[in-house]
């Protein structure tokens, strides 16, 4: 055969098997790994990371050289090129040499993890960190890494101290006692003490699910009356203080209500939907008839056991617009807004109920640096906001008698929903159970299951009524 | 056998080896495949992307990694994204951009708000409760601040227009912050 006629079919060969590899690898299942980390493995005593992790964190373009088994990764202005079987990489125009070869395993290169150290340092290339205690690669975001915080109690206050290279991007995203939080757009690389002081005003301390950077979330002692962040960006340093005291120099807490038993007088319950807008509807099931009915048979135990007044946003299968509901809500001065639905998912085994009530954005007193009070606007649609802390504390004791009556899961997702926009009293949006998954569906549309969820939901509104 | 059929046999088996001489000695047609062996001097490279499902189970997401082949115009990375996200997962995930949905325009501004004009199938096409519009919404968000760093919030718009939901639960008149999602 002539020889350069076989040399194309050689690689006309490696160009098929190369793109078959590929169609393989685009099928291959995801790892269960956060999306800005890779797993790294252990062998010959040193950390390898594989060439398409590396790649992915890199956000580097990949370019296969089947006939001299070379990987060229470019990522910004830079250029990598590994060689299987090869210890030397060329990074740009300069050769640099790892403790061991490349290999080739399971049709994959195999990178020893000490190519960070020599990745270029510049803003067109991603900063990769070991975490050698997690076994992974990181890829640093911009806002840079957030390390172990140091607590410090002095007379009535608590500070804790945080190392973040961007100590500008802190923003408190809950201002409840209970549930403080403090996002972080860097990620947390450091440890949580298990355990904290008796004297110290923070309880707990605990890392949250973030799509990015680092959610922590506190609880505070019931005796701290404020809160102040400092940013020092030169030491790259974060602190948060908490206050004992009533000092001009701090933020309040998200308001909590008055001390005390909660009343419950007026309760405004919204059936979700209606008219042309039928909600879910699930193999006979109708999200706007059931929302209805159970309102219905919610207001009559209701004002059986609680002895409050209640009223129906919508008495009638009509069509309404959010401002008309909140506006309905807002002229019953409810005490308390219960916005009903039923939950579908299709194509998913979801089930259980959800509350979604507002988050504790809201401080009723903010400062500025020089201790001069801000004037804090609000916005009309977010005045649900200033009710967040009583609306988690309602939306927690009816998911817990739920979970009592009724097979979950339940779940509680601090965000305001559209349905509360502009509604000026304690309020949540109620998912009662999951119209798409058989036995939810089942279970609501039977008569006996409609009237233990209306009882297990009353069961709830008695025990927050009782708190004391 | 017939001599006329047995002069028609030689005959077809002369015409199949004259066929395969012509074949084996004729100058190959020149196909140009440098652009995807010779690597990276060429503009043919394939890029890791992660994108956002809904876990089977309704509770979260998840995300799986799909090679793509590397576009440098934002319009076009995100309108791969998007036809990535409408053709489904390959893995575990359950698909929850509304079937159809497409990208019209897309604008990243300085502050990292990237504003996305959706086709009119995202709103037409949704079904579903509370849980399915939030997934729905994380599914797209994730997967474009996910691939754009850049990206620190998304504004939906549907059609050229604003839109205040998508199907009544969920507010998407202001950016959707990154951060603040689960």
């Amino acid at each position: 055969m002539d020889p350069a006629r076989g040399g194309r079919a050689a690689r006309f060969l490696a160009l098929v098997a190369a793109l078959v590899a590929l169609s393989f690898h685009a099928r291959t299942p995801a790892r269960s790994q956060p999306p800005d980390a890779a797993r790294v493995h252990q062998s010959d005593e040193l950390s390898w990371i594989g060439a398409n992790d590396l790649a992915r964190l890199l956000a580097a373009t990949k370019f296969w050289r089947h006939d001299v088994r070379k990987l060229v990764l470019r990522t910004g202005e830079h250029r990598l090129q590994f060689t299987a079987d090869n210890p030397f990489v060329l990074i740009d125009d300069r050769t640099v040499l790892l403790p061991a070869d490349v290999r080739s395993e399971r049709g994959e290169l195999q990178i020893p993890v000490a190519v960070l150290d020599l990745l270029p340092r510049d803003s067109t290339v991603a900063r990769l960190f070991h975490d050698r205690g997690r076994g992974v690669v990181l890829r640093v975001p911009a806002a840079g890494l957030v390390g172990t915080p140091k607590m410090a109690i002095e007379g009535a206050s608590t500070s804790l101290v945080f190392q973040a290279e961007h100590s500008e991007d802190v923003a408190v995203r809950s201002r409840s006692r209970a549930h403080f939080q403090l996002h972080f757009a860097g990620v947390f690389v450091g440890a949580l003490p298990d355990s904290l002081p008796l004297e110290s005003l923070v309880e707990s301390i605990r890392t949250v699910p973030a799509a990015s950077g680092t959610t922590l979330e506190l609880s505070i002692a019931a005796a701290a009356r404020g809160f102040r962040i400092t940013r020092e960006l030169e030491e790259r340093r974060v602190t948060l203080t908490l206050t004992g005291e009533a000092r001009a120099d701090h933020e309040s807490f998200a308001p909590e209500g008055p001390p005390g038993a909660r009343r419950v007088r007026v309760v405004a319950l919204d059936p979700g939907h209606g008219g042309s807008d039928a909600g879910v509807t699930v193999e006979g099931a109708v999200e706007k008839e059931l929302t209805l009915t159970l309102a219905r048979l919610l207001r009559a135990e209701i004002t059986r056991r609680l002895a409050a007044r209640v009223v129906l946003v919508r008495e009638t299968d009509e069509a309404l617009s959010m401002d008309e509901r909140a506006e309905r809500a807002n002229r019953a001065h409810a005490d308390l807004v219960l916005s009903l639905h039923f939950d579908g998912l299709p194509g998913a085994t979801a089930r259980g109920v959800t509350a979604y009530c507002p988050p504790a954005t809201y401080g009723s007193e903010t400062r500025v640096p020089g201790g001069r009070t801000a004037l804090v606007l609000l916005p009309w649609r977010d005045a649900a906001t200033r009710h967040a802390v009583v609306s988690r504390e309602v939306a927690e004791r009816i998911l817990a008698a739920i979970d009592l009556r009724v097979p979950g899961p339940s779940r509680l997702r601090e965000v305001l929903p559209y349905t509360l926009l502009g509604v000026n009293a304690p309020a949540l949006m109620l998912e009662c159970a999951t119209l798409t998954s058989p036995a939810d569906r089942a279970r609501v549309t039977s008569a006996q299951g409609l009237t233990e969820l209306a009882t297990a939901i009353v069961d709830g509104l008695e025990a927050f009524q009782a708190t004391p | 056998m017939s001599t006329m059929n047995r002069l028609g046999i030689a005959a077809l088996v002369i015409a199949v080896l004259a066929w395969a001489v012509w074949r084996w000695t004729a100058p190959p047609r020149v196909t140009d495949t440098s652009g995807l062996v010779r690597a990276d001097s060429a503009s043919v490279g394939f890029k890791a992307a992660r994108l956002y499902f809904a876990a089977p189970s309704g509770d979260s997401l998840v995300s799986e990694t799909r090679e793509m082949m590397e576009v440098q115009n934002l319009h076009e990375r995100m309108a791969a994204l998007i036809g990535e996200l409408d053709r489904g997962p390959t893995a575990v995930g359950v698909a929850v951009v509304p079937a159809g949905t497409a990208l019209l325009h897309v604008y990243l501004d300085d502050r990292g708000t990237m504003t996305l004009d959706l086709s009119r199938a995202f709103q037409q096409g949704f079904r579903g409760g509370s849980t399915a519009e939030a997934l729905a919404i994380g599914s797209l968000a994730r997967t474009v601040a996910d691939n754009v760093p850049e990206v620190k919030r998304v504004l939906i718009t549907c059609g050229g227009a604003p839109l205040a939901t998508l199907g009544g639960h969920l507010a998407l008149d202001r950016p959707i912050e990154i951060s603040s999602l689960p």
